[in-house]
């Protein structure tokens, strides 16, 4: 909210600067995000009157002008058309620095020297272009500062209010937060009344039927009334709030909206059928049209302020198109109400209307102003209009205003603040802010809260103002008792996703950060490829965007576009993790989410290196860093199985990863189609990790084997084998022979035609390793024997000789 | 005798020469070999020696001995002379260039946001805190109403809420990392000391605001818990987090679930207080938000606000990472260019 200072010091005559309020303010609570001063670079601007104006001899476009601040007689060579002699203007004297930047220097122009510059409004930052010079009102006394004629020699101070501090949404609520923190006191305006008219009774009749929505209705008339245009200094002041000012009816209404806080409604008199009003909520849906033309749809239980026939006004929110002010009105009904705040919030929802009005209604203006800012209306009116205000208020639920009292005890401040409140710092902070106090026991208090703080309703709410209002500065630092923590599950995961950063990290991997939510057209599209199923999906109902509909079911399409972005900012070898959530309506515990690592790899298999080893990275690449990592995790032994269920995968290149038995996670090469959809053209290799499940118990510690004291044997054997056999398959049935076969490796695997179509050759290492003597020939024999019999007999292998 | 000193003269030129010919260690090996080593020549005379005449044997033998001396010391200075030339010729050949990369993978970057998250947790466990996690897709309870949001209220506006299609309709993003509070204390009696990172959700976007962004989390609730004890532990966090010597300041604010709340702010790291743009002028940043929590908050999950009293505080870490490293557009932390990653 913006807050003139001069209006702020109508209210609290404070000692304080501009900046000193934001500063006190700021420190209070009430956030002043800006203070700045509206003349800011009027310095050497002066009103003049022009005293003569003659073509420039050698240039069309200029003219010579004498001007006059009413002392000096000033040459300006101006290249405006839109002035005449006894025009007051704008002139910047040599040395002014204008808002824009621009600096006047003594200057001669096509010959002719200009002793200053008259003014445009863009020049001045008034406006955002300007077809001449600024002309200012005809009785403008020529030597005044320009920021004074202006009403600029003021400062505009920006107040950020938080949603328990609606009493702050005005001039007087502000100045009340001053008078609270400077002892000084914030004193409302008087009102002046010459109620000359007929008795407000016998012009209209005031209905409140639903009293628990409107607590209270007042209400004032005016007749007589001329609608114009408001006065000079209210309508800039209205400009400078941000309110475009209308006319003299609507401006007083927002006008008192900004000084008190309080949301005012004019209807036209003539207008309201009956005449009379009525407050109610209607127990139909109906149509209504407001005042900004749109048609709304009402439903039972919003409140309704009605004629005698029908809808003139959406209580607090918005007045109706068929009561509002118009040019001819003469006669004016003032409304100034109290709403619940509960009611204005949800019909303001419902009808996706938000205003000036609604919005204060809704964090609560004060129930006991509401006559007050009747009589400050005609009053001001009356201040300049000839009007004829009727006799007397009507003032339905006045009589109920009550405020409240609250139990206080200077202990408990001290207790939950951490420093001592002396009861008497406290009496006198009390004092400060009106709040009057009674003794109600040992130590205990009662204080009484005026209405307009509606958001003091227990001691902890007055703990705060007593905190606030003292300085957090005074608060000690001390620190906490403590105790060793509780070495929780969830640290003991933060560690270990370290672990597995850290891990690839070295392998050279970055880490990426996407969002959550994925483009639901975009996995419907590719539903089939991605293995998409709808009926699992967790959708927001209200995205912000296309691209967050879908809160994402596995993390392959965030790498796979970041990949495919940084291909496309020419860089080619990417290599990404990240550690995420997956989401499913079918996951666990109705938490619809479960954490995920993701890897994604493309490009060479050792990025920047010049010895020959940069082919392109494969299957086996991504193989060699999944499986160390779940190594390094702790989460071993784990199985590598061929999988079909993953259509983002190709068929024949994915596996799945199991370990006890469950799904723990899946790589493969990412299915062709994909990598197409993402503008994709070399080969790209994915892996996801289910960490909670893949890590849900540790490996047991190793175990110590005695070591052997005699030497092993190595013996190989090449062998070939249909394409089909799987090669780990056939290295544990190695391993099991004999008890002698400590390790069984590959060193070698190739196809080709020498081999045969359909077939691959397997070079197998075996290592023979007795614990208790050395190995006869005919030992090593017999189970050389047995392994040749179980690759011919079990695997159809064929050894090979040569 | 003549014979024999001719040829002792013979072989001691041959010798010289097939010496001084040597290319390389084995040529001179060569030489030795069929000149005075153990079967050369030259040691075939000196064997033949004792079968002269004596008047011959003493002379022949001295003048054998004398050019097989000759050979020897021919011999080692060659060898002396091709083993220096060989080393030098080796030194460069197999000299490395040692300049040129090592082998291996380069090592990858952690993401600024991840790093600065991590850090965070790692001090406040190191201040006494342990780890708690807790849903993204919410329900409304935990995300506002326990926290003392009531449904109508305008504070629920302080945050533009994702809401998730549900059969009970009562899900959403949550907003922020305060819903793993109330789960918290609902499963624990006090003493509670925890620290909740987490991914949080607003509707929100642009240059300072992302849709999805990382809040960490704080709670501690116990017998003698005060704003004191909050205003020490943030200080030493930003501390730890900052650097020494930046000054703190904890202003009055509002949040429903705590009470009395304070928004902390530290001297702009930038301009070091004397206002720029990234702290709009006012020598400020807003780093966190703080407070004690709110009695009605204990009444949700069931602690006696007479007896308990406890603090809360949350910071957003992409704002917290932005300052340390300069970043001034806070979806560069989600392009994951990896030219940006690089840099960290
Ligand atoms: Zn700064």
């Amino acid at each position: 909210m913006k807050i003139p200072y001069s209006w702020l010091k109508e209210i609290v005559d404070t000692r304080l600067t501009p900046p000193q309020v934001q500063e006190a303010l700021t420190m209070a609570g009430v956030e002043v995000s800006s203070c700045r001063f509206l003349g800011e670079g009027f310095e050497s601007v002066v009103t003049a009157r022009i005293l003569e104006m003659r073509p420039h001899p050698d240039a069309d476009r200029l003219s010579l002008c004498k001007v006059t601040d009413g002392s000096t007689i000033y040459g300006i060579v101006c290249g405006a058309k839109n002035m005449k002699p006894g025009d007051a203007v704008a002139l910047a004297k040599i040395g002014a620095r204008l808002p824009n930047g621009m600096e006047i220097r003594k200057a001669k122009i096509r010959g002719q020297a200009s002793e200053g510059m008259l003014c445009s409004e863009q020049e001045m930052k008034l406006a955002e272009s300007s077809a001449g010079i600024m002309i200012l009102p005809a009785d403008t006394a020529p030597g005044m500062p320009l920021a004074d004629a202006l009403g600029l020699s003021d400062w505009l101070l920006e107040v950020e209010i938080t949603p328990n501090r609606g009493d702050c949404l005005s001039v007087l609520g502000v100045a009340r937060e001053v008078a609270s923190i400077t002892g000084e006191k914030a004193v409302l305006p008087e009102v002046p009344l010459r109620e000359e008219g007929e008795p407000i009774g016998g012009l209209v009749r005031i209905d409140v039927s639903d009293p628990d929505l409107c607590p209270r209705y007042t209400a004032r008339v005016v007749t007589g009334v001329t609608i114009a245009p408001s006065p000079d200094w209210m309508r800039r002041r209205l400009a400078l709030c941000g309110i475009r000012p209308i006319n003299n009816i609507v401006d007083i209404t927002n006008y008192l909206l900004l000084e008190l806080g309080q949301p005012m409604h004019a209807f036209d008199l003539d207008r309201l059928r009956g005449p009379r009003i009525d407050v109610r909520a209607p127990k139909e849906s109906l149509a209504f049209t407001t005042l900004d033309g749109s048609e709304r749809s009402i439903e039972p239980g919003m409140l309704l302020i009605r004629d005698a026939v029908g809808p003139v006004a959406i209580a607090g929110v918005m007045g109706g198109a068929n009561s509002e002010v118009v040019d001819g009105t003469t006669r004016v009904l003032f409304e100034s109400a109290h709403f619940a705040p509960s009611s204005i919030r949800r019909t303001a929802r419902r009808l996706g209307l938000s205003s000036e009005s609604s919005y204060r209604f809704e964090r609560g203006v004060d129930p006991a102003g509401t006559a007050y800012a009747a009589d400050r209306a005609v009053s001001l009116l009356s201040r300049f209009a000839a009007v004829s205000v009727a006799k007397g208020t009507i003032d339905v639920g006045g009589e109920r205003v009550t405020p409240r009292k609250v139990g206080f005890r200077p202990e408990r401040a001290t207790r939950v603040m951490g420093r001592e409140y002396a009861p008497e710092a406290c009496r006198e902070i009390f004092r400060r802010l009106s709040f009057p106090l009674v003794t109600s026991g040992p130590g205990s208090w009662d204080v009484t809260v005026p209405t307009h703080r509606f958001d003091i309703e227990r001691e902890i709410d007055l703990v705060e103002e007593v905190a606030r209002l003292s300085g957090y500065d005074t608060i000690p630092t001390t620190y906490p008792e403590s105790k060793a923590p509780d070495f929780s599950e969830d640290d003991r995961f933060v560690d270990l996703q370290e672990r597995a950063f850290d891990f690839l990290r070295a392998r050279g991997f970055s880490q990426a950060v996407n969002f959550s939510f994925v483009s639901g057209r975009t996995w419907e599209r590719l539903g089939e490829v991605l293995g998409f199923d709808p009926a699992d999906a967790v959708r927001l109902k209200n995205p912000i965007s296309d691209e967050t509909t879908l809160m994402r079911p596995h993390l392959l399409t965030g790498l796979l576009s970041n990949v495919a972005d940084n291909v496309h900012r020419f860089v080619d070898d990417v290599r990404l993790y990240e550690s995420g959530k997956a989401y499913g309506t079918s996951y666990v515990d109705g938490h619809f989410e479960e954490p995920r690592l993701g890897l994604i790899l493309s490009g060479k298999r050792l990025p920047g290196d010049w010895s020959g080893a940069n082919a392109p990275a494969d299957f086996f690449d991504m193989k060699g860093i999944v499986e160390p990592l779940l190594l390094h995790l702790c989460a071993s032994p784990v199985h590598v199985v061929p999988t079909r269920t993953r259509p983002f995968f190709e068929e024949g290149k994915s596996a799945d990863i199991l370990r006890a038995g469950e799904v723990v996670g899946w790589f493969g090469a990412v299915r062709r189609e994909l990598l197409a959809s993402f503008e994709l053209t070399g080969a790209v290799f994915y892996g996801e990790i289910r960490l909670r499940e893949a890590t849900a118990s540790s490996s047991p510690p190793g175990q110590y084997r005695v070591l052997p004291k005699f030497p092993p044997v190595f013996r190989d054997v090449a062998c070939v084998f249909p394409i089909g056999v799987p090669v780990g398959d056939v290295l544990a049935m190695v391993r099991a022979v004999s008890p002698e076969v400590e390790e069984s490796s590959v060193f070698d695997v190739f196809t080709g035609e020498k081999i045969g179509d359909g077939n691959k050759s397997v070079g197998i290492r075996v290592k023979l390793q007795p614990l208790d003597r050395t190995l006869t020939d005919a030992e090593v024999h017999s189970i050389h024997s047995k392994i040749v019999k179980l690759l011919e007999n079990r695997f159809g292998g064929k050894i090979r000789t040569s | 005798m003549p014979e024999t000193s001719s040829l002792i003269a013979r072989l001691r030129e041959e010798g010289l020469a097939a010496i001084a010919a040597a290319r390389n260690e084995s040529d001179l090996l060569d030489a030795k070999g069929r000149f005075f080593g153990k079967k050369g020549a030259v040691s075939g005379i000196l064997k033949g020696v004792a079968g002269l005449p004596v008047e011959e044997r003493k002379a022949v033998g001295e003048r054998a001995n004398r050019v097989r001396g000759e050979l020897e010391s021919a011999f080692d200075s060659r060898l002396a002379e091709i083993r220096e030339k060989e080393r030098v010729a080796r030194e460069g050949r197999d000299r490395l260039d040692v300049t040129l990369p090592g082998r291996g993978p380069i090592p990858g970057h952690r993401h600024p946001v991840s790093q600065t998250m991590s850090d965070i947790i790692s001090v406040f466990r190191r201040l006494g805190f342990s780890v708690q996690g807790g849903p993204d897709v919410e329900k409304d309870y935990y995300n506002f109403e326990a926290l003392n949001f009531p449904p109508e209220h305008p504070a629920r506006d302080m945050q533009d809420t994702f809401y998730v299609e549900s059969a009970g309709g009562d899900l959403v993003l949550r907003t922020h990392t305060s819903p793993i509070q109330i789960r918290t204390m609902e499963r624990m009696k006090p003493p509670v000391r925890i620290i909740a990172p987490g991914t949080v959700y607003r509707s929100d976007s642009d240059i300072t605001h992302s849709p999805m962004f990382h809040q960490v989390e704080g709670l501690a609730v116990d017998r003698n818990i005060t704003m004191a004890d909050l205003k020490g532990l943030l200080t030493e966090f930003c501390r730890m987090t900052f650097g020494p010597g930046k000054p703190l300041r904890f202003r009055p604010s509002y949040f429903p679930f705590t009470e009395p709340s304070a928004e902390v702010d530290i001297q702009c790291v930038i301009c070091g207080g004397s206002g720029c743009r990234v702290c709009k002028e006012s020598g400020w940043l807003e780093i966190l938000g703080a407070g004690m929590v709110d009695p009605s908050v204990f009444g949700f999950v069931g602690y006696d606000a007479e007896e308990y009293t406890g603090f809360a505080f949350g910071m957003g870490v992409e704002r917290i990472a932005m300052l340390r490293h300069g970043i001034s557009d806070i979806r560069l932390f989600f392009d994951n260019d990896i030219r940006f990653l690089s840099q960290f």
